[in-house]
């Protein structure tokens, strides 16, 4: 029984990226913005129907699935030019994101601690997936969690619609218009949504950023874990020692539960790529697959968006993000346009 | 391979699917599609006439 309500789930997920092709093809448009409208015109007008649900909650595996695929578009040597620059970015970026947030949050707008830090490692990572983990390690009450699930989510929303109009009127490159979206922007759909919307190179700086942000979600859930855990002890008097062995095993074990798993078919299928095991006709073949599987993963995305939801987000949690979001979407796309300012080819 | 063999390894590999993680499924179908492409020469169009 639930294995075909997943299977209606995913037929509607299928139907709605083949309307979304068709009509891109037809009438104009992107076709990935297009089935993120579809998907967000079903959920709120008429609804997701109960039986569907389970099938459509399986458009974070088909995001998952596109992503392994681009690996093999991407070659391993331009990621090597610009990767460094990267790398420090993202750095950067995230360390300035989970300050801002921690800092307004606590000193500013008087939020409690653990909002707040829910608040940063959802705008400093990866969105509602940060969120959910760090607030797995820091033990943070339920209606924190769904605050800063909906301030994400608020901000996911209308980030899809502003950073492609950003793109447009600034006439950003390919490779920095990705950039940019992948420091800063917060979940992973959105970010490779407006990337490959914008164009295809855009599309896979866009997505290779993002991935490197998300590989640091295990260091930032263990960083939080401590902190609490050391807030915890000093405030009980408890002796949190610890063996040397247990702890580093302990240490590992959550950088390896954390970190995302499809990352590394992504980085098996680059080096495949890279080593020229694919024929060019396989290529494309495989660059079609995943546009499909983005097509259907968007289509999905779009009924998270749900604008009842989206009311509950708090003023208070939204104003701190929006803050922290313009000051880090401004240095973060300075820093990029000053470091790549030419024109530059896809990875 | 008789009715009853053949819902018991369909529960098997069914029973295998959900205890995978999102992430590693990601990873299997990404695999499955490569090995479609790569092994039998499946070729997914884009764009299709009418």
């Amino acid at each position: 029984m639930a294995g075909s309500s997943r299977l209606l789930g995913i037929a509607a997920l299928c139907l709605g990226a083949l309307v979304a092709r068709l009509f891109s093809g037809t009438i104009g448009g992107n076709h990935l913005l297009l089935a993120i409208a579809l998907g967000f015109l079903l959920a709120n007008t008429v609804g997701v129907p109960s039986r569907l649900e389970p099938g459509i909650a399986t458009h974070k595996l088909w995001l998952g699935a596109g992503i392994v695929l681009m690996g093999a578009s991407i070659s391993v040597g331009a990621i090597r030019e610009a990767g460094g620059f990267v790398l420090l970015a993202i750095g950067l970026v995230v360390v300035t994101t989970v300050v801002l947030v921690e800092a307004l949050s606590r000193y500013v707008f008087g939020l409690t601690d653990r909002l707040g830090s829910l608040l940063a490692a959802g705008s400093g990572i990866c969105g509602v997936s940060a969120v959910v983990a760090v607030a797995g390690a820091i033990r943070a009450r339920e209606e924190y969690v769904a605050y800063a699930a909906a301030t994400v989510l608020l901000f996911d929303a209308l980030t899809i619609v502003v950073y492609p109009l950003v793109g447009d009127l600034l006439g950003l490159s390919g490779q920095v218009f990705g950039i940019w979206a992948g420091l800063s922007m917060f979940s992973t759909g959105p970010v490779v949504a407006v990337g490959f919307a914008h164009s295809e190179v855009a599309g896979q700086w866009a997505t290779i950023t993002k991935l490197a942000r998300n590989a640091l979600i295990g260091v930032v859930v263990l960083a939080y874990a401590s902190y609490y855990a050391r807030e915890q002890t000093s405030a009980t008097g408890e002796d949190g020692r610890e063996t040397l062995f247990g702890s580093l095993r302990s240490t590992l074990g959550t950088l390896w539960a954390e970190f995302p798993k499809f990352v590394l078919g992504f980085l098996a299928l680059a080096a495949l790529s890279t080593l020229g095991v694919f024929s060019a006709g396989q290529q494309a073949s495989i660059e079609n697959a995943y546009n499909w599987l983005f097509l259907l993963a968007f289509v999905g995305l779009g009924t998270e968006i749900r604008i009842r939801q989206l009311r509950r987000t708090g003023l208070t949690p939204a104003i701190v993000v929006l803050l922290a979001l313009l000051v880090v979407s401004s240095l973060s796309l300075l820093l990029v346009s000053v470091a790549l300012p030419t024109p530059a080819v896809g990875p | 391979m008789n009715e009853e063999s053949r819902l018991a390894s369909l529960a098997e590999v069914r029973s295998r699917w959900s205890a995978l993680e999102r992430d590693w499924q990601s990873v299997v179908v990404g695999v499955t599609v490569v090995a479609l492409v790569s092994l039998l020469d499946v070729h997914i169009p884009w764009a299709w006439s009418w």
